[in-house]
């Protein structure tokens, strides 16, 4: 017996929903990254799901070329975050905004 | 008509090394511009000898050219493939036929000579080295421009000999006027140099090629007689441009700022005269037009009368020859546009002994004298330098047409044509060229060199070492003997020069002999008319031209020709530069790109302020986005 796909993608939209309310109400530039990560999966689980959904490994494939992505950009996005705590001791993304105008 | 000529199959010996003769002062040129600074006085040595050689070879070369029949007094030698593009073929060729064999003699026997008067010339000078370095370099090109077998080739030379022009005028470019004159010169004769382009490039839409053996022998075939003018008019462009003649002559005389080697090689014996040679080479485009030889005609004879009255009113000595030289030019013009071109040749041959004399005698007055220059300044030279004063007076002598020297034989020939063709327009104009001739010669030799010296440098005046008066010497003899190459048109020179120039049309007119007694009585008044003048004492000349003003002045100024040019082409040309750059450039131009970046930085301005700082309105705004688009997709579904 199947479970239906209502239900990997009902998980699936509560799973990008916290994450974006994550990025939408946190200061913290670790937390709003953590909470990137999240939307990022729920994404993934919606892809996995489908492709079973359809025998079609396509979308397995293009999970794993997520996953891939999004652990270069961690090594990215955590090194700027590394070195933005380094120079400010701290990582409140509302204090970073010299860059603007 | 011109015959058939063969191409001669033996190609051993002197004219088999035919490209040695321009590859040797190539040499010269390449190793005295490299290490000529450090080489010092051999530099000098070196130059001249290159071109001796050089000389040598040619000689050689003619030599085994007269031994060949006829008919077969052509050598072809091919050197390389220069361009090659589908079936459009040019070739680095060589010729050397009668034509070029007299030019390469012409420019290599003068050449030399002079090249051995400028190491005592140019002694002492800075740039000694690089100064024959830029003259073996002219020797090179002014060899290739007649030696070549194309166009193409011939064009290389063309414009090579400009190069070494404006590089040996401007020599002394510390001097804001020279390094001026080398411009104008470069400038002025580009004109022509560029139309005669446009006429290469027509030859090419027409025949397909560049070499003179397809182009001559398909003309008139291939070429209607209006585009036979067109490309005849566009060649004479290139040579009144080269050769100087109305209404592109402005240039010569502000060339006198070169050293004088420099003006009696390049702007006296050799490169002036490649307009003629040119002419002369292509003459069947110009018989086939027909209308063009007139226009080369009427252009020589303009020029040899409005230079000659221009040399008239000159002060400065080298002036006084370089306006001569243009009016002489003139008269080889003459020449060719009736169909003499054996005569044309015979002209530019004796010209360059004779002009180059007067160029070199003119030299060492000016080194025996510190560089004085002003006529009027000088007098009395023939006793402090004696040996200047005999050659430069054979030269004067052969100018002015006094049996039996050079110039003589040359100006009665041509006269004798304009008369045996029943043009008796040309033949008395021609008369009063040459009256106007033997007038400032005599009024040039009688101010320099009689009377009693009227300024201190004059007074203190020596005679030139002997590096120097050995060539004047050498040149002067010239001037005596090269006119009995050609004593009138069955002379020697004409039958070498007949395979390529073909005979002088023309039945009977007066009497050759009444003929030159007419001329040489006219040159002998002449010279007496300016003896009596600036000669004899008798008369205060300087009185005496003051009697006819505003006249002198007029002439002296070259009848205003540069400030009618000044204010007909360079003024205008300066107020619309002066526009481009202050109107349309800073104006319209920058205004255009000032109002694009301005008005992208007012859009800026407004611009930025969305950018708040803040990542999580940024991150909000994305969302709302991505909410936005995803609503628009599922509404239309």
């Amino acid at each position: 017996m199947r479970t239906p796909i209502a239900y990997y993608l009902l998980l699936s939209g509560i799973l990008f929903a916290l994450g974006t309310i994550g990025v939408l109400t946190r200061k913290n530039a670790l937390l709003i990254f953590m909470s990137v990560e999240l939307q990022l999966n729920a994404v993934n689980l919606t892809l996995v799901a489908f492709a079973r959904l359809h025998n079609d490994l396509t979308g397995q494939v293009l999970a794993f070329f997520s996953m891939v992505v999004a652990a270069a950009e961690v090594v990215v996005g955590l090194g700027i975050i590394v070195a933005i705590y380094r120079r400010r001791r701290t990582v409140d993304v509302d204090d970073a905004r010299e860059l603007r105008w | 008509m011109v015959g058939e000529l063969v191409p001669a199959t033996t190609t051993s010996g002197a004219l088999g090394l035919l490209w040695l003769i321009p590859a040797l002062p190539l040499a010269g040129a390449a190793i005295n511009l490299f290490f000529g600074k450090r080489l010092g006085k051999p530099a000098g040595v070196l130059g001249s000898l290159t071109v001796l050689a050089s000389f040598a070879l040619a000689a050689l070369a003619v030599r085994d050219l007269l031994a060949l029949p006829a008919e077969q007094r052509l050598v072809l030698q091919h050197l390389f493939d220069w361009i090659s593009v589908g079936r459009f073929h040019v070739g680095a060729d060589l010729r050397l036929d009668a034509l070029s064999a007299t030019m390469i003699l012409v420019v290599t026997g003068v050449g030399s000579l002079i090249h051995i008067y400028a190491n005592g010339y140019m002694a002492g000078d800075p740039r000694f080295g690089r100064f024959f370095a830029y003259m073996n370099l002219f020797v090179f090109f002014m060899l290739m421009l007649v030696l070549g077998a194309n166009y193409l080739v011939l064009y290389l030379g063309w414009e090579g000999v400009g190069l070494c022009s404006y590089l040996l005028i401007g020599f002394w470019f510390e001097n804001k006027e020279n390094a001026e004159a080398a411009k104008k010169a470069f400038i002025t004769t580009r004109i022509g140099d560029t139309l005669m382009l446009v006429g290469l490039a027509l030859i090419v839409a027409k025949f397909g090629s560049l070499d003179f053996e397809v182009v001559f022998g398909h003309a008139g075939s291939v070429l209607t007689k209006d585009t036979a003018t067109v490309i005849a008019l566009l060649l004479f462009a290139g040579a009144i441009g080269k050769s100087a003649q109305i209404p592109l002559h402005v240039w010569l005389p502000d060339a006198m700022a070169g050293p004088t080697p420099v003006s009696a090689l390049i702007h006296a014996a050799t490169m002036v005269t490649a307009g003629v040679y040119l002419v002369v080479r292509s003459h069947v485009l110009f018989e086939l037009s027909g209308v063009a030889l007139t226009v080369v005609l009427v252009v020589g004879l303009v020029t040899a009368i409005f230079a000659a009255t221009c040399a008239l009113g000159q002060n400065d000595i080298k002036r006084v020859l370089a306006y001569s030289t243009i009016s002489q030019l003139g008269f080889m013009f003459m020449a060719v546009g009736m169909r003499a071109y054996t005569a044309a040749m015979f002209f530019l041959v004796v010209h360059a002994f004779y002009k180059a004399l007067m160029f070199l005698g003119a030299g060492s007055v000016m080194h025996g004298t510190h560089d004085e220059t002003d006529m009027r300044e000088m007098g009395g030279l023939r006793r402090t330098m004696p040996i200047t004063f005999v050659t430069f007076l054979v030269g004067a002598a052969a100018q002015a047409g006094i049996p039996p020297l050079a110039g003589f034989f040359a100006k009665d020939e041509l006269l004798e044509i304009a008369n045996h063709t029943h043009r008796n327009g040309v033949y008395v104009l021609g008369l009063v060229a040459a009256f106007l001739s033997a007038l400032y010669v005599g009024r040039m030799v009688f101010l320099t060199f009689f009377r009693e010296p009227r300024s201190a440098r004059a007074e203190r005046a020596h005679e030139s070492p002997p590096v120097m008066w050995i060539p004047l010497a050498i040149l002067a003899a010239g001037a005596v003997t090269v006119g009995w190459l050609n004593v009138k048109a069955e002379g020697r020179l004409a039958a070498f020069l007949e395979s390529v120039a073909g005979r002088v049309p023309g039945d009977a007119g007066l009497a050759p002999l009444t003929l030159s007694a007419i001329a040489v009585a006219l040159a002998v008044a002449a010279l007496v008319l300016a003896w009596w003048v600036y000669g004899s004492g008798k008369v205060d000349w300087q009185a005496f031209t003051e009697g006819f003003e505003p006249l002198p002045t007029t002439l002296r100024n070259g009848w205003y020709v540069d400030h009618a040019y000044d204010v007909v082409v360079i003024q205008p040309a300066k107020e619309v530069a002066w526009l481009a750059a202050h109107v349309v450039d800073a104006k319209w131009i920058d205004g255009l790109v000032n109002a694009i970046g301005g008005g992208v930085k007012r859009l800026a301005q407004g611009g930025r302020l969305i950018q708040t700082g803040f990542v999580r309105s940024y991150a909000l705004i994305l969302f709302v986005g991505a909410v936005g688009i995803l609503a628009y997709v599922g509404f239309r579904l």
